[in-house]
Order: structure tokens, then sequence, then C-alpha cells
């Protein structure tokens, strides 16, 4: 007996309780009950037990928990209650029917535990979720997102991701997230990335991405570290847009201004090529042509036969030089045309060799030492024709212009000055010429800056217009009574 | 009579070289006439000469295109030179260029009179003479 009153003792202290009889009048309530009803015991012995319904259940709820314990059965139940106050509150409900010899229940003992702030904890947490949950729809519709852990191994990617990469789900989980490297940013960019997250910091850039079917896409990204208790990354959530179409955009304006600029630079070379030649016109065959009008002007107007006869005889000379001078234009003319001239891979040292047995008497007259190397960049490509005539022109003006005080020494030379480009180098220690006087002068058609009977001004000007016919340039470094050392740069080589 | 004692071509011209001293013989105002072939030899005949006022020219008919040393070089040379000249001389350019930039050019300097394109006529070469 003592240990059924111990029992009641500490089910009292423990918990709320309450009996009514058969129909739910209250008849007894204990302390707890009293306090979570606010309700004295007075107030709540002899009332239904509706006062305290808070009108949250459903009816049918309601009547599933009559039908239980009228049928003698035990009922199990979250309740919502109301106190005296209109306040709520949530009790975890067990309700015994105590049953009479006819197997009726004659009361019914409620025993409830107050779960109130575990009720409303688990209200907010519904709402919160719902709110994650809500923001994690909007993410998924607006954003292409992945997310990968500490080592960047994939852990989730949402259909966005997905249609992008043309990877599935499957494919992605798991793998490493280099598998959409598209290879188009440097090492160093990717280092910085990765030592940014790392240390717990967003990263926002625009990368460039491979997909499955090997097509490249671009996305604006977000990367955002999730820290664990000890401020260290354990995920990397990826939140990125496509910017693919906006970036093919910049591609193609920047494709655009460079091929403008191009364009444009080729249209300036053009037009000096332009004003090159008018001033060619202007001068070199205006000039013989007022000669020869001046000389029959002449002749028409004196009345002394001799006279007549020696400015006649003057004629003929004009005559060739202004031939001569047309037959240069012509060809020269040709070489700008001639853009389908084949180029082939020439062995420099056979051309020049070549060249040479034209030379081989000047050679031996002034004793002349040639020096080769041809080791970094033995062959070029070029045209045959053009580098005879190249190589030519540059020997004969060595030695033609060689110092009349020392021994001519000319150095032929070829290297590679850039991936596609190799340089000759034709150096002598011949007269040289004054740069400060003829610098702007070297490459044009008949100038000469020599006294040499032999001075025409034709061979450079004409290696001037092959060498840039095939894109490459060549230029000129001198000292008078030093030597010269012309430079001819051939683009667009193979090798 | 002879309004001018000394005059200098300098141009390599050997056809117009011939044919203007001719005119200019013709014309019975000179009484010497020197011939350069480039602007080198004409500059440093200048130079020479400078303290030597019966040597220098009175005027100078100078070629553009010319081997050595050109007209503008020639000219560019002479600026700094002309204040040390013990006589006044006269430049006059005598080109067979028609290229609108050399004549633009030759206006911006100072020491030259005017731009004659050739070929020079006799009555145009009385002109330029009269007029010293």
């Amino acid at each position: 007996m003592e240990k059924i009153t111990d029992y009641q003792y500490a089910l009292d202290v423990s918990s709320i309780v309450a009996i009514t009889d058969q129909r739910g009048t209250i008849k007894y309530v204990n302390q707890n009950f009293c306090n979570i009803s606010k309700y004295t015991a007075e107030e709540l012995i002899g009332q239904d037990h509706r006062i305290i319904n808070s009108g949250y259940h459903s009816k049918e709820f309601i009547r599933e928990l009559w039908r239980t314990i009228a049928s003698g059965k035990v009922w199990k139940g979250e309740l919502k209650n109301k106190a005296k106050d209109g306040t709520v509150y949530w009790v975890d409900t067990t309700i015994v029917p105590f049953l009479d010899p006819e197997q009726k229940p004659y009361q019914y003992v409620a025993i409830r535990s107050d779960i109130t702030n575990r009720k409303i904890g688990e209200e907010e947490l519904r709402n919160t979720l719902k709110e994650i949950s809500d923001y994690k729809y909007a993410l998924d519709e607006s954003a292409i997102v992945a997310i990968t852990d500490q080592k960047g191994i994939i852990t989730h990617v949402n259909n966005n991701f997905c249609k992008i990469s043309k990877y599935t789900a499957e494919e992605l989980i798991g793998q490493d997230h280099r598998i959409i490297n598209s290879g188009h940013h440097p090492k160093a960019f990717i280092r910085t990335l990765w030592k940014t997250i790392a240390n717990g910091k967003v990263w926002k850039g625009e990368l460039k991405n491979k997909a499955k079917d090997g097509t490249d896409y671009w996305v604006d990204t977000t990367i955002v570290p999730f820290l664990n208790q000890q401020g260290k990354p354990y995920q990397y959530v990826a939140i990125r847009s496509d910017i693919t179409e906006r970036k093919r955009g910049e591609e193609q304006i920047r494709l655009n201004n460079e091929n403008a600029l191009r364009n444009a630079n080729m249209l300036e070379a053009k037009n000096i090529q332009l004003v090159d030649f008018c001033n060619i016109v202007s001068h070199n065959l205006r000039a013989p042509l007022i000669n020869i009008a001046m000389l029959v002007d002449y002749i028409e107007q004196s009345d002394n036969e001799v006279e007549r006869l020696e400015v006649l005889g003057k004629i003929k000379p004009v005559v060739n030089h202004l031939m001569e001078v047309f037959n240069e234009l012509v060809e020269s003319i040709q070489v700008k045309q001639d853009t389908g001239i084949e180029s082939e891979r020439l062995v420099v040292q056979e051309y020049l060799d070549k060249v040479l047995v034209g030379y081989e008497t000047q050679i031996a007259d002034y004793k002349a030492i040639i020096e080769t190397d041809f080791k970094e960049a033995p062959e070029v490509y070029f045209p045959h024709k053009y580098l005879e005539s190249l190589l030519t022109n540059l020997i004969s003006n060595a030695l033609k212009y060689h110092s009349p005080d020392r021994e001519p020494v000319i150095r032929v030379k070829t290297r590679k000055t850039a991936p596609k480009t190799i340089q000759l180098t034709v150096s002598d220690n011949g007269l040289g010429i004054d740069m400060v006087l003829h610098k702007d002068q070297i490459f044009k058609i008949r100038k000469t800056f020599h006294r040499h009977a032999d001075a025409k001004g034709f061979g450079l000007f004409m290696t001037k217009t092959q060498v840039e016919a095939l894109g490459g340039s060549i230029w000129v470094e001198s000292m008078p009574d030093v030597g010269s050392t012309f430079f001819i740069e051939f683009i667009n080589q193979t090798t | 009579m002879n309004s001018v004692k000394n005059l200098t071509l300098v141009d390599d011209d050997e056809i117009f070289v011939f044919l203007t001293t001719k005119t200019i013989r013709e014309t019975n105002l000179v009484e010497l006439i020197k011939v350069f072939g480039n602007g080198l030899d004409a500059l440093n005949f200048l130079i020479e000469n400078k303290d030597n006022p019966e040597a220098l020219p009175e005027i100078i008919l100078l070629d553009l295109s010319m081997p050595i040393m050109n007209g503008w070089q020639f000219l560019d040379e002479y600026a700094s030179l002309h204040p040390d000249m013990g006589k006044k001389i006269t430049i006059y350019i005598c080109s067979s260029s028609i290229s609108p930039d050399d004549i633009a050019r030759a206006k911006n300097i100072s020491e030259v009179s005017d731009f004659i394109i050739k070929p020079i006529t006799k009555d145009k070469l009385v002109d330029v003479l009269k007029k010293l």
C-alpha cells in the first residue's frame, strides 16, 4: 500500500495529473495541473474537461481520442490546451481509462508533461526550414549551384549545373571539381582562387568551364566557404550564373577591334607605300621626262646646227635612263602584287654559296673574308627568287662599299628571335653609312650614299620591297668608316 | 651688263645643268656659274669661303633629290651656318618634284625664297635674276 502512495507522490511531482469521470467532468487535479492551466483546483473540480480546450485540434481528432478511451484503451498523443489567461500550452498526454466490472470506464486518469518549449522550438524550426527551403528553391531556380567538400570533390549539384555542364548528377557527384576545368585560366589565377576560399573568404570572379561535350561556357561565380567550429572550411558552395553570351559578345568586340586595328595598320602601310610611289613617280620619272622636254625645246629654238646636234645626242641617254627607272618600277610593283609567290624551305648556306660564286673575282681581289653562322637557324621559309636577290644585293653592297683601309670581313648569320621569326644579319667592316644624314632614305629608290660609279640606289629598295611583301622587315645599323649591319626578319617561319 | 656676279647650281642632273648653264649664259645677267653635284660639296665650298664674300654666290638654285647630301639636308646645315656668311645668299629650290608635301615643307624654311618646279624657262630665270 505504501508503495502505491510512493508512486502517486512521484507522479504528482513529475507530471500534470487530472482525473475525470466517464463523462469528462473533472474530479481531481494536482498542483502541476493548476500551475500550467493557471486555474485553482476549486475552479476546476466539477467542471467539464473542455474548460482547457484550445480549439486547436480537429473534431475528428478529439472524436478519435474519446472513441479510444471510451472503448477502454489507453490514448497517447500531444495536445494543445488553453490556460485561464488565454495563453496556450502543449502537453504530451497519456489517458488511462479505469474500468468497472462490466468493463466500462468509470474514470479517466490523464497524465501529461509540458512540451510547450519543445513545440515552440519545433515550430520555429519548421518555419526556419521552410524559409531555407524557399531560399534553396529560389537559388536552384535562378542559379547554377554546386557544393564540394574541402578537397574539391563534388557532393551536390543542382539541375542548372547539370544542364550547363551536360553531365548528369550521377556523373558529377564524387568527382573532382576539375572535371569542368577548361584549362583556360592561368595557374596563378586558380591558385589565388583556392587560397581565398581555403582561408574562409568568399571568392567572386568569372570562370571559363568545359562541358561534357567539350564546349566551353562562361560563368560568373561566387564561391562561399562553409566553416566548421574551428573556422576551417568543410565545404564550398559555388553559385554561378551563365555569362557565355556576354563573354562571346565581348570576345567578338575584341576580335573586331583587333581586326579593325590590323586593317588600319595595313591601310597605313599601303598609304605609306603609295606616298613613296607618288614620290618616285614625281621625281624619278618626272625628272628625265623634263630633261627630254627641255632638250627638245632647246633643239627647236636653236639656230646653230652644231649645237642642235650636240643637244640631240643627249636625248638618247636620258631616254635609256627613263626606260631603266620605268622597268625598275614595274619590277617593284610586280613584287607588291605577286602575292601568289610561293615560299619554300631554303637552306641559307646553299643560296649564299650560289651567290658567292658570282663574286669570286671581287672576293679574291679584295682579299675578302666571308664568315657564316647558320647553326641556330639553317633554313628560312621564303621565295627562293627573293632570297637569292636579297643575298646578292647585301653581299654585293658589302663588297662594293668596302673600306680601302682594311681587308673586307663579311659576316652572314641567322638566328631565331621569336618562335616563328628568323633574323638574318649581314655585317661588314666597310665604309658604313651616315645614319644621321641618310636614316630615312636607305631603302628608297635611286638613293645613293657613296661616291661610287656603280651606285644606283635600286638594290636595297628592291630588297625592302621583297621582304615587306612577305610581311617581314629590314633595317640597318651603321657607323661611317666602321661598317654596316643589315637585319632582315622573316616572319611566319614553319620551323 | 651683268647684274649677278656669282650664281651656284647645286644639282646632280647633268642634262639640267648643261641646259640651264646655257640658258643662264644667254641671259648675259650672270658673270660666273658654279656647279656642285650634291649638297655636301656645295656646303663645304660655302664653309671654306664664308669670310671671302667675293667667292660666295648671290644666288643658289638648289635641287632636292641628290646623292650624298640632298637639298633638305643641305638646308638644315645651312640654317645654322648662314648667320656667319659674309654675304646675303638667296636660295631658290629648283626641283622636278610636284609633291605638295615638298612645296609646303619648302615654304616653312625661311632661308628659301621660292620653290621653282622644273623645267625652268629662260623667262622665269630672267625674272628671278632681276629680282635680286
